[in-house]
């Protein structure tokens, strides 16, 4: 709709609040012959129950448990229906009730929102949440072929079939409609890439410069090779309880607040509306920008933004009370698939101005270490290495995010991110210049999971709650 | 897989025509992802008249002309792609062709390389076009290789009879 009706802008009211408890994960590699998909489920399931520090026995913890909820991109890269099922079995869950969800990149997110509401109604005290996807039982371009799916197939797969290039063109859009400099993407892509660096997760860490990135194989005009992330392997859990359980398995539970928003399969669909207004901003502030719009002919969300995103972070914002997104917000990982949607998603969970996105990036605020000031970032985003360095088992995803934020607002970035034993875990040896990515005390962040060019998009808030 | 293509060969599909059967008024395209055995068989439903005309050389969209409808308030845009019926009332809408099939780049792409059962032989230029009296900008792609700009001017050109590949590939653009 391009209009909204009352009943349409109510903010999600739970009946009970949720509490994140305990997160796991596997590493990410773009193959991972070596186990099958319910056993890299297994490590996530295994590393939530045994290793938070939860005050019961990881066996009792699972004793809790009520309600599952597995998030899954795609049937076609499984090549198994049910495969929730299988999982669920391995994971020694049954008869225990289990859905499955999936909204394309969205699919983490969506299945937290989904578990959070069977903890919100009562329905579950205690719910899993769990993700995966196997994306290297095919080759890359066929990979790409079944992602290009989640284009509209009447109208848009059959030119490309490659994801990237549904992305280029907004990219395209935002740098001529807002004067960005190249290089400001680029800079994304070398900070996410960066970070990776100190996660024993990452599938792709890289220590690259603007120009290599610049410099770099173009796969869709005008986004480069190190600008894309890739086809990713691995699996994501968190575990999600009402408050009396929270404070019963841990000293440092986290609250979350998770909403969602959608919009058109097809960009060039998303007809013209007013901007929805987030609690921080006025119509005067975007009167430039509308005429603006009109000179260039442009609209909003257009193709320079996120309606969907703006619609979460709207709901999400007024359901935790955060007022001020880069006052009230420490951190922030959003969903970097491409450099330019990381840019794009500046403005719509307001860390700064529609058509302000590129000065937020380049102010350094996106940092932990602000680079132009030496001072802290006052939202580092993706210190987890993000979708570009880390991982992009689509339906773990939006989850993995969720467990890093989490980590960090128990100040447990070193725990899960610095044990040698975790990197040898992985195969890998702890870099000798591995750093500590862990914000100074933070006390909220937030998670942006999000599908096709801006289909799907959920918006979660993490609070201390302690 | 980027080819090495000059700029001023113009863009060729590497494909050949889907086959349709009909069915009442609905075009049923066939794509054999498995074989002949492993046939798809998707139906165009409603939107048949859209990719018809462009097999004869139209474009056709459609149009909320509901008095009653909240946004269109009977006079609406056109919307391309077209659709049956309108969001904003739910009433049926009207195929109207697109008389003076031009418009111009919205925002584009270059394709270096697609993903596996690509037809368009890389690298093209993907485009979204924006035509006057049409609410929506659709997504297509530039028969032309050399250098563009947002704003570029192009006009409609279609895969008719013999030629049409019964998909969204029938029509294409060029530079005015």
């Amino acid at each position: 709709m391009i209009q909204f009706q009352p009943g349409n802008l109510r903010v999600p009211k739970w009946t009970r609040p949720v509490y994140l408890v305990a997160a796991g994960t596997s590493d990410f590699r773009k193959r991972y012959p070596e186990k099958k998909l319910d056993e890299l489920a297994m490590m996530a399931f295994r590393m939530l129950l045994e290793e938070n520090d939860l005050k019961m026995d990881p066996l009792e913890v699972k004793g809790q448990i009520n309600f599952a909820c597995y998030g899954e991109f795609a049937d076609h890269f499984q090549d198994q229906l049910l495969c929730e099922a299988k999982v669920h079995d391995y994971l020694g869950l049954d008869l225990l009730p289990n859905v499955g969800i999936k909204t394309g990149g969205a699919t983490g997110g969506s299945t937290l929102l989904m578990g959070a509401t069977t903890v919100a109604s009562g329905m579950a005290d205690c719910a899993l949440v769990l993700g995966w996807e196997r994306m290297d039982e095919v080759k890359t371009w066929t990979g790409n072929y079944y992602i290009a799916s989640a284009a509209c197939k009447d109208f848009e797969t059959r030119l490309a079939r490659n994801y990237a290039s549904y992305y280029a063109p907004m990219a395209r859009r935002f740098q001529e409609m807002y004067h960005v400099d190249e290089r400001v993407r680029a800079e994304i892509a070398v900070k996410n890439r960066g970070y990776a660096c100190h996660s024993p997760y990452a599938q792709q860490p890289g220590k690259h410069t603007v120009d290599e990135v610049l410099n770099g194989e173009i796969v869709s005009d005008p986004l480069r090779f190190l600008e894309c992330c890739a086809m990713s392997v691995g699996s994501s859990a968190v575990l999600l309880c009402s408050e009396d359980l929270a404070f019963r398995l841990t000293d440092h539970p986290v609250r979350v607040y998770v909403a969602g928003g959608s919009h058109t399969l097809r960009t060039g669909d998303r007809r013209p509306m007013r901007i929805l207004l987030l609690p921080n901003e006025t119509e005067e502030g975007y009167r430039e920008l509308y005429r603006d719009m009109e000179k260039h002919d442009g609209r909003w969300p257009g193709f320079e933004s996120f309606g969907a995103t703006r619609f979460a972070a709207y709901m999400a914002y007024h359901m935790a009370g955060v007022r001020n997104p880069i006052e009230d917000l420490d951190l922030v990982e959003t969903h970097d698939a491409f450099t330019i949607s990381d840019l794009q998603t500046y403005g719509d969970v307001g860390l700064t101005l529609y058509g302000k996105e590129q000065d937020y990036v380049t102010s350094g605020d996106c940092y932990l270490k602000n680079p132009r000031t030496g001072k802290p970032g006052k939202c580092p985003s993706n210190l987890s290495g993000g979708l570009l360095g880390t991982m992009h088992a689509v339906g773990a995803t939006g989850i993995f995010q969720a467990g890093e934020v989490f980590w960090q607002l128990q100040g447990k970035y070193d725990k899960f991110h610095g044990a040698p034993k975790l990197w040898e875990r992985y195969g890998k040896k702890k870099p000798s210049d591995w750093q500590s990515l862990q914000v100074k005390d933070p006390r909220r962040g937030l998670a942006i999971s999000h599908a096709g060019v801006g289909s799907h998009v959920v918006c979660t808030v993490l609070e201390r709650a302690w | 897989m980027t080819s090495k293509v000059e700029t001023d060969a113009r863009v060729r599909l590497n494909t050949t025509p889907a086959k349709i059967t009909q069915e009442h008024d609905a075009w049923i395209l066939h794509f054999p992802r498995f074989g002949e055995e492993g046939t798809h068989f998707h139906t165009y439903g409603l939107l048949t008249p859209y990719f018809k005309g462009l097999t004869e050389g139209r474009l056709m969209a459609t149009r909320c002309v509901n008095r009653a409808c909240p946004i269109s308030k009977g006079t609406g845009e056109l919307w391309l792609p077209p659709r049956a019926d309108c969001p904003d009332c739910h009433q049926p809408m009207e195929w109207q062709e697109v008389r003076k099939p031009e418009g111009y780049i919205y925002a584009f792409t270059y394709v270096e390389r697609g993903g596996t059962g690509l037809e368009v032989e890389c690298p093209y230029y993907q485009i979204d076009v924006k035509i006057e009296g049409v609410g929506t900008i659709i997504k297509s792609y530039l028969l032309d290789r050399k250098p563009i700009r947002i704003g570029d001017r192009v006009r409609a050109v279609f895969r008719t009879g013999e030629d049409a590949t019964h998909t969204c590939l029938d029509l294409a653009w060029e530079l005015v």
